[in-house]
Formats: structure tokens, sequence, C-alpha cells
């Protein structure tokens, strides 16, 4: 009479999670903060009216995409930190967990669950980033062919538009979005330790800083001789323990004009994916046998 | 010989706790069984074990010592919980979702799609009675609908055994009356029923077998007539009888060696005469 | 128990990915990714709350309000707090080459016209020591932009400016324009300029003109009015015969 045979990995089951997830946490209107990146976009342009076409871009650009390094992170953690406290104190984790449903698929489902809010949060902000700085090329474009004499015109107009979109703002984005979903991950297995979501932010809020020293404290540690015992055991546990945030920092260099090679590129994505892979792992090994 | 439905054999769980060298021992030594087409309740004081064995069975803690079983299948294996379905105390669901999204969500971890989900949340729906509520979102519940809506995403997947937890406590009486209706009604369909409850009245009238916990261990378990019922004593109940036919039997049984402890009017519960008042067929 | 377990596994994988990221860092730095100088001195120079944000993926942002300053500074003509504005913001981003220009050029042809005219030094002697230092200043700028940003043009035709007209040193300027033109994305007229200093150069006479001659023999839309100005001096100077000497057509009146 049962209705199904029990299936060993069911996508439909990790779906059904990930799609609850995203249901509650778009509910919780968590998407009013587009509304406050839209504002700083916008205010960033008017305040840099008195600059060269080449500096308002710039402003632009790194103003709106540091916005959305900082809201995608913070999203990541924030939406996280609370998923398991709240099902646990809620008791919906029993509920879910008597039903035919294995702990790594519900981890599994409630990760992929926030990722997808990350990717919609992420795709609607480009979006309006892109058409910002569209709008604002067009306006300089104007001014352009108002001023300079007709020769010069199609040159300065190819410039412009070179200095506005490049294509390696691409993945320059695509690693914000892999940042913030590593930090997800990372913030799930914190979370399956901490018994406050407090804990869990602050703790995530430390590896955020401490994981943009580690390459610092990495090179230091595999390169100097004659650092004390006790330092280089410290720099050691740094070095492994953190990730390094800084590869994940390419945004700046991009805009500045720097070109990122495919292999390259796809070897920074694999690393990130592995580090939230390992996480995920982590905090299942916890979640396994945790006496609810 | 069929297989029981609950299987516990030599059942320990010792919590530790954190920073002291005592232990709290839960439940010690714990075996019962129960079978298929029953309805056991596991009473106990607060603190007596109930809740723990509940979880165990269910796989959501894992024992110290000893095992359990649903249907011969471990409880430690996921697959042992396609035959259950469980109504926590105080069910917390999603508050954002509405009453037919949460049996739909249920139904999909059981395993149910498309067509037969759509059937089944309605079929359960109607069980429950919770059709006119199916768009509320369960955060506007009253506890009597949360109950009934606990209940429906228990039996989303047909389960043979269901353990419920507190199935009736603050609830009305109307709506305490129909939940033990449907518990009758699933005993009828040969479902099993694990029951924890407080009510004691209320256990009385709907299980076959009980046991009794304190301080984590069984120290009663066996049919409910058998166990309290008054060996010695005997319930005679007449209809239209004659005052002379009252007086014959009183003569006959002071000729024997019994005695009547008590002779009055049987009355009907106070729950029944409310539900008789309240009730809308007036 | 299970912590252990954990510090383990993380551990474990930590000495596993440490060789990969510390590549994966040097190939990053290949590709000019990561060369921002964030040390001691940035912590002076940006506060406590702009360093943590420059080593949190801020750095842009730190970079550009450091830029907006400057330009307020330079409203108010204050070229030495300039000086240190810009120090700051092309070692938070170096291969920003905007950053490296602008600099070069504030310092090299505003801020030495200002020390030049200074009307609070009555002494000349030291007003032009002033504008030479920042000179240097713009040199410098330009120097280790370069040196941040081999893979551009930019700087190299910025310095061949500076090197040509502030310090006369048509030598050095040709080289700079030499520089610049062998890069794929180089306007045209590096080449043409670097011939024209070349020609400036004391005993570079013999090889300018040969290249402004291969110019020349490249077409009509080459006779630009100051390629065929050097040409004709260099072919008089070097005394080309008669017969080998290239037509040099007169110049037009204005």
């Amino acid at each position: 009479m049962t209705a199904t045979a029990h299936k060993f990995f069911s996508p439909a089951r990790i779906g059904a999670i990930a799609s609850n997830t995203l249901l509650e946490l778009v509910r919780l209107k968590v998407f009013y903060f587009l509304l406050i990146f839209a504002l700083i976009m916008i205010g960033s342009s008017a305040f840099m009216v008195r600059f060269t076409f080449a500096e308002q871009f710039q402003v632009l650009k790194d103003v709106s995409l540091g916005a959305m390094s900082i809201f995608t992170w913070l999203l990541s953690v924030l939406a996280t930190a609370m998923l398991l406290p709240k099902d646990i104190e809620d008791r919906t984790l029993y509920t879910i967990l008597a039903k035919p449903v294995p702990r790594l698929e519900y981890l599994l489902g409630k990760l992929i669950g926030v990722l997808l809010l990350l990717l919609v949060s992420t795709l609607v902000m480009s979006a309006m980033f892109a058409i910002a700085l569209y709008l604002r090329q067009q306006t300089v474009i104007a001014e352009t062919m108002r001023t300079t004499p007709p020769e010069q015109v199609a040159e300065a107009i190819r410039n412009i538009k070179a200095s506005t979109f490049t294509i390696n703002l691409v993945p320059g984005v695509i690693t914000i979005y892999l940042k913030a979903a590593l930090f997800a991950s990372l913030t799930l297995f914190i979370s399956t330790y901490a018994s406050s979501w407090i804990f869990t932010i602050l703790i995530s809020v430390a590896v955020y800083i401490i994981g943009h020293l580690q390459s610092t404290a990495r090179d230091y540690w595999l390169a100097s001789g004659d650092a004390g015992a006790l330092t280089k055991i410290f720099l050691a546990i740094v070095s492994l323990i953190f990730p390094d945030l800084q590869l994940f920092n390419l945004i700046d260099d991009i805009v500045a004009g720097n070109a990122i090679a495919m292999a390259m590129f796809l070897k920074t994505c694999g690393l990130g994916v592995l580090y939230a892979c390992i996480y995920l792992l982590v905090a299942y090994f916890v979640f396994a046998n945790k006496e609810l | 010989m069929a297989e029981h439905a609950i299987s516990i054999r030599n059942l320990t769980k010792v919590f530790p706790i954190p920073f002291r060298r005592e232990r709290v021992v839960a439940v010690r030594d714990l075996s019962l069984d129960v079978e298929p087409g029953q309805v056991y309740g596991l009473l106990g004081p607060n603190g007596s074990g109930k809740s723990t064995t509940m979880k165990i069975v269910l796989g959501l803690v894992p024992p110290t010592a000893g095992s359990t079983q649903i249907f011969g299948r471990d409880s430690s294996f996921v697959e042992s919980r396609e035959e259950v379905g469980f109504l926590p105390e105080n069910p917390y669901f999603y508050k954002f979702l509405t009453g037919e999204e949460t049996l739909r969500f249920f139904g999909k971890l059981c395993g149910l799609r498309g067509a037969k989900l759509r059937e089944r949340t309605n079929e359960l729906l109607a069980l429950v009675r919770l059709e006119n509520a199916r768009d509320r979102r369960l955060g506007g519940y009253s506890k009597g609908m949360l109950q009934r809506i606990g209940l429906a995403q228990a039996l989303i997947q047909n389960p043979r055994l269901l353990v419920l937890d507190e199935p009736t406590a603050g609830v009305d009486p109307a709506g305490s009356r129909e939940i033990r209706d449907l518990i009758l009604d699933f005993k009828k369909r040969g479902i099993t029923v694990l029951l924890c409850s407080h009510l004691l009245g209320q256990v009385q009238e709907i299980c076959d077998r009980i046991g009794i916990l304190h301080q984590g261990v069984l120290v009663r378990e066996g049919r409910l007539e058998e166990l309290i019922s008054i060996e010695n004593q005997t319930e005679l109940i007449l209809e239209n009888s004659t005052p002379e036919l009252l007086r014959q039997i009183e003569a006959d049984i002071a000729k024997s060696g019994a005695r009547i402890v008590e002779m009055r009017k049987p009355q009907t519960t106070l729950e029944r005469f409310f539900l008789e008042v309240t009730s809308d067929k007036k | 128990m299970r912590t252990l377990a954990v510090i383990a596994i993380l551990l474990i994988f930590g000495a596993a990915k440490l060789r990969f990221e510390q590549r994966l860092t040097e190939e990053h730095r290949a590709a000019y990714f990561h060369g921002a100088k964030l040390n001691l001195d940035l912590r002076q120079q940006v506060g406590q709350l702009g360093f943590i944000a420059a080593l949190s993926g801020f750095r842009a942002l730190v970079a550009d309000v450091l830029w907006i300053q400057a330009h307020s500074a330079w409203e108010r003509t204050e070229w030495g707090r300039m000086a240190l504005l810009f120090n700051t913001v092309t070692a938070l981003q170096p291969r920003n080459v905007m950053f490296w220009d602008v600099a070069g050029w504030h310092m090299a042809w505003n801020a030495s016209v200002a020390a030049r005219e200074d009307p609070k030094q009555p002494r000349e002697a030291l007003r032009i020591k002033a504008q030479r230092e920042y000179f240097q200043l713009g040199r410098d700028f330009y120097e280790r932009g370069i040196a941040n940003n081999p893979d551009k043009y930019v700087l190299h035709d910025r310095l061949a400016l500076l090197l040509r007209d502030k310090l006369d040193d048509h030598c050095g300027a040709a080289k700079e324009y030499d520089l610049a033109a062998q890069f794929k994305d180089a306007p045209e007229y590096e080449k043409r300029f670097a011939a024209y200093e070349l020609s400036y150069c004391e005993g570079h006479e013999r090889d300018a003109y040969e290249r402004l001659l291969a110019l020349y023999k490249i077409g009509e839309h080459e006779w630009l009015p100051t390629l065929l100005k050097r040409l004709d001096y260099l072919q008089q100077k070097l005394n080309v015969p008669p017969e080998q000497r290239v037509y040099i057509p007169p110049e037009k009146s204005p």
C-alpha cells in the first residue's frame, strides 16, 4: 500500500526541500534589499558628474560590483545561518526527517535553496547594473557627439564603448557568486555545530576576514625560515584550515582592465566548487549523528 | 508469524550531561512489541522516556544500546520510515505554507508526484475536513486545524503505522472527538497506531494495549481490559427492569457470598452531554 | 570526538589544496591579478576601516574614494596632498593605468607649473628646483606604472611626452616611443614620433633618417608636415647626395 519504492538518492526529494527553502526565503521579502542596491547605484552616478567619463564608468562599476559583492555575501550568510536553527527550534525538522528523507538530502536541499536565491539575486543585480551602465554610456555618447569634431567622433565612441562593457565582467561576476556560494556552504557547516544563529554569523564573519589574509599567511609560512615555532604553527593552521578568499577577488583588477584566461577561470571556479562540497560534506558528517 | 509493526528490544538511551560526570538514563532496557492493526498507548509522566522512545523508533535519535524495528526494518535505515506517519506534539509546520502546499511538500518527500499527489492531497483534505482552509497559510490555523493538517500529512503516503504524540492535547471537545473517531476508523482499516497521551480518559476509550513508562522503565504492559478491570467485580447494566426484579437480584446476591458495591443510574459522560448540547445538528 | 574528526578532515583537505592554491595564486599573479601592495604603510594611509575594506575585496572602492579626494585636493591646489593620495591610490590599484597616467600628468604638468610660479617663493633657483622635483615625481609615477603594467602601451607614450616636453630628453623619448610602438594595440603615430625624437637625438641622425625615409615611402598619407620638415632637415644635415633625396613638397601656407 505504500506509494512508491524507496529511492536511494532522489532528486525529487531534494528538489522539494530546495524549492521550499527558496519559497521561505522569498516570502521573507528578502528581495527588498535590491531596492537599496538600485539606490546605491543611482546615487553613485549622480555624485560623479564633474569627472571624466572614464572616471564615471569606473566609479559606477566599482560601486555596483562592490555592492553586489557585499550583498551576495551577506545574503548567503544570513539566509543560511537561520535555516537549521529555525527548523530545529520549530521542530519542523522532526516532521521532515520522520519521512524517508536521508539527512544528506535534507542538507543538500537546504543548500541548493539558498544557492538558487543567490543566483536570482545576482542575476537581477547584474541586469540592473548592466542597464545603469548602458544608460550612462548612452548619455556620455550623446554628450561626446555634441562636443567632438566629426572626424574624431567614431574613434571617440569606440573608446567609450570599449571602456564600459568588457566581456571579462562576466567571469568577474561569476567569482562574486562563487564566493557567496562557498560561504553558504561554510555557514551551513558552522550552523550544524552552533547552538545559536548569532554565533554562526560571527564565525562566518571571522572566516571572511581571516580568509582574506590567508594568502599572506600562506606566503609567509611557506617562505620564511626564521619565524618562531609558535608563529609557524599559527600560520600553518590559518593556511590549512581557512579558504584563500583572495583567489575570488578578481573583480577589482578586471574592472581595471585585466583579462582572465578560460583555463585559469575554470580552475578558480573548480576550487570554489570544491570548497563548497567539502564544507557540505563536513556539515553532513556532523549532522548525520546529531541528537535532535 | 507476521512481523511486528514495532519491535523494541532491550532499548537503552543514555544522555551525557556536558561538563558533568552524571548522565541521564532516559530509557532503560525497554522491550515491547506492537502488533499490526493494534492501537497501542504509551503512557507515562513527563520525563518518563516516552518521547525519547518514539524518536528512537522513528530514527531521529540513535539508541545507546538495543534496537528498534518498524515492520522488520531497523529504525536506523531511512527506508524504515516509508511505512510510518508521524504526528509530533505541537506540530509546527512551515507557517508560510498553505494547507495544500504543506501536504504537497510532504507528499513529495515521500515520493508522490503529479496526478497521484494531487488526488491524495484532495482526499486527505476532505478526510480531515480542511478543504475550506486549503489556501490559507498555516500561520492562520487554529490548534485543532494544525492537528488535523498534521494528521493529514502523517497519512500522505498511506502508511501502515501511525505514531501520534499527544494528538488531542489542547484541542476542543468537538475536535478531540473527531480525531478519536478518525483513529478508530484507522484501526478498522488495519492501520497500526502508536499513541502517547496524558489524557487517560481518551486513551482508555481507544487503545487495545497500553504500556506505562516510569523513569525510563516499562513498569506495566498488557491488554487494557485485563489491566484495568477490577478482578473481583462485575458490572451489570440493565434496561427496562422492574423494582421487583431488582429486589429479587438483591436478595440473591445477599444469599451468595457477593456484595453489592454500588447500584445507581449509569451516567452519560460529560463529554457526550457537552457535544450533544453544542452540536450544530439542532 | 566528532570535533576532532572534523578538524582532521579540514586539515587533510587543507594540505591537499595548499599546493593547488599556491600555484593558482602564482598563475593569477602572472596574469597581473593581486598586485596591490596591502602593507602597513597602506594601513597608515587609509586608516583601519579602509584597510579592512581594501583587504576584503573593496580595494577598488577605497581607491575610488581616495581618487575623489585627490580631485578635491586639486581644486584646492594642495599638490603635496595630491601626491600622497596618488601614491596610495596606485598602491591599491596598480593595474589601473588611468591612475598612473593622471597622477604623472598632475605632477609633471600642473604641480610643476605651480611650483615654478609659486608667489610664496622669492628665489627663482629654488622655484626651478621645486619644478624639477615635480618633473621627477611625474616621471616616477610613469615608470612605476610601466613596471606594474608591462603589457600596456599607454604609459610609455606618456613618459615619452614628459621626456620630450619637460626634460628635453629626445633620446629617452625616442626609446619610449619605440617601446610603445611594439604593442599591437598602439596607435600608428608612436612609430612616427619615435622617428621624430630620434632625429633630435645627437648621434642617431642616420638611423632617424632611415626610419623617416621608410615611413615616407609608405605613401602620401604619411607625408605629415613634421615628418617632411625633419626629413628635409636630416637630408641636409647628413649631406645626402641630391639624386638620393626625396621630394619634399613646399610647406602649405596656412
